[in-house]
């Protein structure tokens, strides 16, 4: 075979691709124009079924038969969308109904699919549409390696939260982003009664490398129930362990949390202090006065920022110190008090929030 | 003489099948990543997460020199996003134009003191603003100090942990802070990630957003289309399966803040900081040892102005392959360093030895074949038909970009357009392909000059365009 032979069938190859990339492009655009001439139409019958139910003029039935109707994808994105909009008991009523459904069921049996994109629209599903009996399911789900996945399966703890399916979230919570955490921390609120003595017990345990996301959870999931267990780990050796106690204790306005803050803002590591003297801003007690005003000399200047700007929270005996601070000997202090007293009270709001 | 000119055309036709091969191999990984980021786009509730308060808080930088044009629908666009934590921080780099008096206008802003430490350093800040409006904005005025020394004067200035930097020229689509955020909000350790950057030329624009992207009849922005879906839509999506991704566009690129501390912000004596600041970055982290990502998510979508003159065609191409002759010469210590994993075995290796020379390379065949015709030392209709057959090959890879902008987007509604696509895509080869190579063979030049300096981009503004259609 000569050099010209071969470049005359790369030649001819490249041909053939190209017409059949042309042909994929038309054909690909022609399917699609199709599918949504089929599915748009349905997808009205389905809202105007969800609309009737809603109103309380049909039953679920009907509803659960126009989702029928629609391709599995379709349903799904359906019913995720619906759910935001319709809540309690009527949606449970649907979730029964849609229970026995064959589509349904190939959906719950995706569960264990091998592309994890299978497993995700399984997720998706029993997010809205998760029964008591699907906890099992759900559990496998919240185990899942691909994170799309577990992340979906979370929400479905907002209908069918169990002891089990929350200790897996929370056994799994060191290994999650901050991002990740926060949504696990909103789909679990309503579930609180679960969610906190599972908490307190993991935070008991003192010498758990995970310690410091376990505390940092409960601070986003800001349940009163948390206080106590969340204060007593203000000592703990692990800096950032004090620094997560020190961030969460500003939303627990109590005269425990109080102490043990005022205790954290002589912490060793600014980042404890940095974030202590912020939680006592937003906690806003006259008798944190004298240790903020304290902190306006620290050596560190996001502590004395963060302490200026609690100061401006506690009213006149703040605004007060401030000014004292803003003529006084410690020419940060003095700096930095000038700096928070010049500020006009829209962008001191922005700055401390 | 002959034997010289036919070794020189084997180890040119050598050297495009190996980089062809490559293409190839990026064409085929971007099939399963665009197949797996499709499905988590359209299987995500965008709503719900920011309802659920998780997307993280986000400081959108936004550098302007000279941005009079734009700057006022750019910031409004950008200060309306379907975001719920975010910040924008607005550089005014000593503008010789009215930027700064049309950010006043627009925006009510009044002067406030300076609270945060100067970590990096940057030219003198001659006053920070806020807005009387708009309580997200703030807006730096300093003295001119170009790109990269406004990216660090806001990179001090922002209060959150992941920064964005964006072209003040760039309007970013509504939802596309949420969806670029995916990979945070999905746990994985990212340093940075980038979305796609598309060609707002010829589209329909109202209030600084994209109505109805439309290819631009125009020769010069149309084919510039087509570029651009193929270098996003496969390139990037190939190096994500390979791990080495290194090009963040500058012009949409979210980072974590502490990295970027860490490395001592952008490099201001880099003409490509963007590139050169995702470089240091696999080399701060490789060399650390940090498990990272840097990552590139194709939904989420910014349009930019691309140029629709060859001079300033010229000036862009020239500037991005010098900054890319530059960079790779400047961390030439990272090729073939297996400490770098694939960055230094795959990625360095691309960019020098694929990206960077090719110009060169296609040059040397060019001429070799001339000679070889001369000497009659090549057969006439082989040479053709390799030529041929190498343009049909760059055909195959424009039209690749346009199947995965078509299975996974679909942005281009009307056939009218997609034709349009698929004809840039055929024309792109004859000319243009030939001009840019032209543009970066000169950058070579310049480059052993080591002459610096942006050049000129003449904006004309993303007033109502679209053929008047978008009253």
């Amino acid at each position: 075979m000569t050099s010209r032979d071969v470049l005359i069938i790369v030649a001819v190859s490249q041909s053939v691709t190209l017409a059949g990339l042309l042909v994929a492009i038309a054909v690909n655009r022609w399917i699609r124009q199709r599918r949504r001439a089929r599915v748009v139409p349905r997808r009205v019958v389905l809202d105007q079924a969800m609309n009737g139910w809603a109103l309380g003029e049909i039953g679920p039935d009907l509803v659960a038969r126009a989702l029928e109707d629609l391709p599995t994808a379709d349903a799904v994105e359906a019913l995720v969308g619906w759910a935001g909009r319709l809540r309690g008991e009527r949606w449970r009523a649907l979730a029964e109904a849609l229970d026995q459904q064959p589509w349904t069921a190939r959906l719950r049996a995706a569960v264990r699919a091998r592309p994890w994109w299978r497993r995700l629209q399984a997720a998706r599903f029993l997010s809205v549409a998760a029964t008591p009996a699907d906890a099992e399911l759900v559990a496998r789900l919240l185990g899942d390696a691909q994170p799309a996945v577990h992340i979906a399966a979370g929400a479905a703890l907002e209908r069918i939260a169990t002891p089990h399916l929350v200790r897996i979230v929370i056994g799994r919570m060191p290994e999650m982003a901050a991002p990740v955490q926060a949504h696990y921390a909103s789909v679990l609120r309503t579930t609180h009664g679960i969610v906190v003595p599972l908490l307190i017990e993991r935070l008991g345990q003192v010498y758990d490398p995970g310690l410091p996301r376990i505390v940092e959870f409960a601070g986003r999931f800001g349940d009163a129930g948390l206080r106590e267990a969340v204060t007593a780990l203000a000592g703990h050796a692990n800096q950032e362990v004090r620094v997560q106690v020190a961030r969460a204790l500003g939303d627990f306005p109590h005269a425990a949390s109080v102490a043990a803050l005022r205790t954290l803002t002589t912490d060793s590591a600014w980042e404890v202090r940095a974030q202590a003297v912020r939680a006592l801003g937003r906690i806003a007690d006259q008798v944190t006065l004298p240790d903020l005003v304290a902190r306006l000399g620290d050596s560190v200047w996001w502590v004395r920022l963060r302490a200026a700007l609690a100061l401006t929270r506690l009213g006149a005996g703040g605004r007060d110190a401030l000014l004292t601070a803003e003529v006084g000997a410690q020419p940060d202090a003095r700096f930095v008090a000038r700096l928070i007293l010049g500020l006009t009270p829209q962008a001191l709001t922005e700055f401390a929030a | 003489m002959s034997e010289i000119v036919r070794a020189v055309d084997a180890s040119v036709i050598v050297y495009f099948i190996v980089l062809n091969s490559f293409y190839a191999l990026l064409l085929v990984l971007a099939l399963p990543e665009i197949w797996g980021q499709t499905r988590l786009a359209e299987d995500e509730n965008l709503l719900r997460l920011q309802e659920s308060g998780a997307p993280p808080p986000i400081s959108i930088l936004v550098p302007a020199y000279n941005e009079e044009a734009t700057i006022e629908a750019s910031v409004t666009a950008i200060l309306t996003l379907d975001y719920r934590h975010y910040e924008v921080i607005v550089v005014n780099d000593g503008s010789r134009d009215g930027t700064m008096d049309r950010l006043h206008e627009a925006f009510d802003l009044y002067e406030v003191p300076r609270i945060h430490p100067e970590v990096l350093a940057s030219k003198p800040i001659r006053a920070l603003f806020r807005s009387r409006t708009r309580p997200r904005l703030v807006v730096i005025d300093k003295e001119n100090g170009g790109k990269a020394d406004s990216l660090n004067a806001a990179i001090n200035a922002s209060r959150w942990p992941l920064v964005i930097a964006v072209d003040a020229d760039t309007l970013i689509e509504p939802d596309a802070m949420l969806r670029l955020t995916r990979p945070f909000l999905l746990g994985l350790k990212v340093a940075a990630v980038g979305g796609t950057v598309r060609v707002a030329n010829g589209s329909v624009i109202r209030d600084g957003r994209v109505l109805e992207p439309r290819v631009a009849p125009r020769f010069l922005p149309g084919v510039q289309v087509v570029e651009y879906l193929r270098s996003f839509l496969y390139g990037r999506l190939g190096w994500n399966r390979l791990g080495g991704n290194l090009i963040i566009s500058g012009a949409f690129g979210l980072f974590r803040k502490e990295f970027l501390l860490e490395i001592g912000g952008y490099r201001t004596d880099s003409i490509v900081e963007d590139f050169d600041v995702v470089v240091r970055l696999h080399r701060h982290l490789r060399d650390r040892r940090t498990p990272y990502v840097i990552t590139f998510v194709p939904d989420p979508v910014a349009w930019t102005e691309v140029p629709e003159s060859l001079a300033v065609l010229r000036r862009q191409r020239e500037r991005w392959h010098r900054g890319l002759i530059l960079t790779m010469w400047k961390y030439r210590g990272m090729l073939f360093r297996p400490r770098y994993g694939r960055i230094g075995l795959l990625g360095m290796p691309f960019f020098t030895f694929g990206e960077m020379l090719a110009p060169l390379v296609e040059v040397i065949g060019y001429a070799v074949t001339a000679v070889g015709l001369w000497l009659g030392v090549l057969d006439v209709p082989i040479a053709v038909l390799f030529f041929l057959v190498a343009l049909s090959y760059g055909m195959i890879l424009s039209i690749w970009g346009i199947v995965l902008e078509e299975v996974g987007f679909r942005r281009y509604r009307r056939w009218g357009d997609l034709g349009r696509l698929l004809l840039f895509a055929a024309l792109e080869n004859f000319g243009y392909r030939q001009v840019t190579v032209w543009y970066r063979l000169r950058a070579f030049w310049s480059a052993m000059r080591d002459r610096s300096g942006w050049g000129r981009m003449t904006r004309t503004g993303f007033a109502p365009a679209g053929g008047g259609t978008a009253s």
